[in-house]
């Protein structure tokens, strides 16, 4: 039966999204520095948060290669877009998919996917970054529940957040089988964040640090079986790690489109500075390392989707392609000569941008250990 | 409230290449989408059928590639599609092109409303809808810009005008040419999108047999004009877009004056 192919569809439609909506109204978004929450409602309306999820708790019943390739096409026009949607449809909401009581679906996943409540996903403390055995954040028992004291810093929506998904030590003699997600709403008294962080890119999206002060939580927001709590993260990590090698991409396009546009234009010497061979070696290596990264993407998110263990794939998929979009963003900023430096032009946002791709899902140092430690065993 | 709507897939571009040699348009590297007025003629179909009830069914006719068009169209709302897709179709002028949905819309049958774009972008003739229409025997009512009241037996739209617009009352069923200023097309929604590409989404097609017609009447055979020769038009002069802020235009533009000696 003659069909169309969902992953050619959903790409074109998303592209044609950005295109008309996110593209031309970029710049001075991010020049604002607020959170473009009209956008993200548009986002929502068309069904994207759900992309992931099946259709029973109100997702579209689509896949991790459609959501990875939805996400690169967003990311091709605002990082910071991209970036807040990417952690709503996973890190923010995965957790309470697979652990939350229907109640909780009801009253959180639901209205998440609908874009009428903001997750956020909490697992960085100003003593844990890359060690999360180092988390401090404490869950003590109480007769009915738990009570969460400590703090979380680097919190991606954090000052708007509805909803927080928090790592958290239960006995700290425990230390990493001690730890557990837990499911904090907003509203919970003792729950409060800092300002938003100046930061130099993914100016759009809002930092903060988050603050629990005898914050008390039912049972039931405990995610997952006591001394398995690290699953919630460790079922996704793959997944987080080619999402974030899918925003890559898209970065790395727009820095290449925008490139190729401008030296097509930009006249030297009396001829376009494409006709030179030293801007051509820089066009031929981001279209070969887009090409590469491209082909990882494709290959771990098909085998995610057929549940084949990837996470060496996806950590060297991230690492690659996050590499790449640095070198495309750098190059792109030299093929613009000043005109890159100038708050005239994107490719200044793709150069600062591109910075947050390096830490979230595993710094490239910590992957790079990971990847050799694959070999050196 | 049952509507039907006619929509063609064309070439992303107004700026139609042709091959030199065969006179045929150069597809190769152009993306395919719905025309630009039909995504508006959809939208019209689907929030009326959202306040109306009834259903919302696409037509096509077109090469299989076709069926991206047609499930779009079923990731905006509509209800079901229809593909013409046969050999014996490829080649047809206007005339036969509005026999073959003429005839494919009899078969579907108890319509009260269609709606057309006004025009496609590659075609560019406006003609499609008023000959369906005609073939129909079902009144028309072309540049439709707003729907302002529908009744059980009539619709009332006003109609754009060089020099301002018409108001017109017109029996159902009847057939609508819509324009851009009637409405903001809605995204598809991605769910509906990753159904219409399952086996069993409402996505139907049809070759030349199941609407009944035999190949010498559609298609090339059946068309009355016969293209000689395509050319493109040639160009004597040719505008070019300086790009930047108004500084640097107007900076590149007193170089280009001085360059051809004008100032
Ligand atoms: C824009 C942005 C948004 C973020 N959003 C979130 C969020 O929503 N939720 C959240 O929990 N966190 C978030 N983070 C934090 C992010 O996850 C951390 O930055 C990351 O885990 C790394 O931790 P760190 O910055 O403390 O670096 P550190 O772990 O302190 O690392 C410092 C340096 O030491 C290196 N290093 C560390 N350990 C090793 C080792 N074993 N071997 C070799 N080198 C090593 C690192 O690679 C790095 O170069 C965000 C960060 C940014 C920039
Ligand atoms: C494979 C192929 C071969 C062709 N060969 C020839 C040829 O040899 N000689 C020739 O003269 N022309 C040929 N054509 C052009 C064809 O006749 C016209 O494209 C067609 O009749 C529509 O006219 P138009 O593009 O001007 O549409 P318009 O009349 O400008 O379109 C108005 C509206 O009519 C509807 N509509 C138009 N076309 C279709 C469609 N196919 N299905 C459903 N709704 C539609 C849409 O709502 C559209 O907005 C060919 C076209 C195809 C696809």
């Amino acid at each position: 039966m003659l069909r169309s192919d969902p992953e050619k569809l959903i790409r074109k439609v998303m592209a044609r999204f950005v295109d008309e909506e996110v593209i031309p109204v970029a710049r001075e978004i991010d020049e604002k520095g607020e959170f473009p929450f009209d956008l993200f409602k548009k986002i929502a309306d068309m069904g994207v948060l759900g992309i992931r999820y099946p259709k029973k708790v109100g997702g579209s019943g689509g896949n991790t290669t459609l959501y990875c390739i939805a996400m690169e096409e967003l990311a091709r026009g605002l990082l910071s877009l991209a970036a807040v949607t990417a952690m709503q449809c996973l890190m923010a909401t995965n957790g309470l998919y697979l652990y939350g009581t229907k109640e909780m679906h009801e009253e959180y996943l639901r209205p998440a996917l609908r874009g009428e409540k903001i997750g956020a996903f909490q697992l960085t403390e100003p003593e844990a970054g890359s060690d999360l055995s180092a988390v401090r954040t404490l869950a003590t028992k109480a007769s009915d529940g738990y009570v969460i004291n400590g703090m979380k810093t680097w919190s991606t929506s954090g000052p708007y957040g509805d909803f927080h998904t928090v790592l958290c030590q239960t006995d700290p003699d425990k230390k990493l089988r001690g730890l557990m997600f837990f499911f904090i709403p907003t509203d919970t008294p003792g729950f409060s964040h800092s300002k938003k962080f100046e930061t130099l890119g993914t100016r759009t999206s809002a930092l903060s640090e988050i603050y629990f002060n005898n914050c008390h939580v039912p049972p039931e927001y405990m995610l997952g079986e006591l001394g398995r709590g690290l699953d919630v993260l460790l079922t996704i990590l793959a997944e987080i790690r080619i999402m974030t090698a899918a925003l890559a991409l898209g970065l790395h396009r727009a820095a290449m489109d925008d490139s190729i546009k401008y030296c097509k234009e930009r006249v030297q010497f009396g001829k376009p500075i494409g006709k030179y061979q030293l801007i051509q070696a820089k066009i031929a290596n981001m279209a070969v390392n887009l090409e590469a990264g491209r082909l990882m993407v494709d290959k771990v998110t098909h085998q995610i989707d057929n549940k084949i263990s990837c996470l060496n794939e996806a950590s060297m998929g991230k690492y690659f392609t996050v590499e790449s979009a640095c070198s495309a963003t750098d190059e792109a900023m030299r093929i613009f000569g000043a005109y890159g430096y100038s708050m005239e032009y994107n490719v200044q946002r793709y150069y600062r941008d591109n910075r947050f791709l390096l830490y979230g899902g595993g710094t490239h140092e910590v992957l790079q250990t990971t990847i050799a430690r694959q070999y050196l065993r | 409230m049952n509507i039907i709507v006619l929509i063609k897939q064309v070439p992303d571009t107004t700026d139609v290449k042709l091959d030199p040699k065969t006179g045929s348009l150069i597809r190769e590297g152009v993306e395919s989408i719905i025309n630009p007025d039909d995504r508006h003629a959809l939208e019209a179909a689907i929030s009326l059928k959202k306040a109306e009830g009834g259903k919302v069914t696409v037509l096509s006719m077109g090469p299989p590639q076709t069926i991206d068009a047609l499930s779009e169209a079923i990731g905006m709302g509509a209800n079901e599609a229809i593909l013409l897709s046969d050999s014996a179709f490829a080649g047809a002028d206007t005339w036969s092109t509005s026999f073959t949905l003429g005839k494919s819309i009899e078969k579907i049958g108890g319509y009260d409303l269609i709606f057309c774009g006004r025009q496609a972008i590659d075609g560019d003739t406006a003609q499609i809808g008023p000959q369906v229409a005609d073939y129909l025997h079902v009144p028309q009512v072309t540049y439709v810009f707003e729907i302002e009241k529908i009744q059980k037996k009539n619709i009332i739209v006003k109609k754009r005008l060089e020099d301002g617009y018409e108001r017109v009352q017109c029996n159902l069923p009847a057939l609508l040419t819509v324009i851009g200023e009637l409405n903001v097309p809605r995204y598809p929604m991605v769910g509906r999108l990753i159904d219409a590409c399952k086996e069993k989404s409402p996505i139907k097609i049809w070759n030349a047999s199941d609407i009944g017609v035999q190949a010498k009447d559609v298609g090339l055979e059946g068309s009355f004009t016969q293209v000689i020769k395509t050319f493109a038009p040639k160009f004597k002069r040719q505008g070019e877009m300086l790009e930047g802020d108004a500084k640097k235009i107007a900076g590149t533009l007193v170089e280009k004056l001085k360059e051809n000696k004008l100032i």
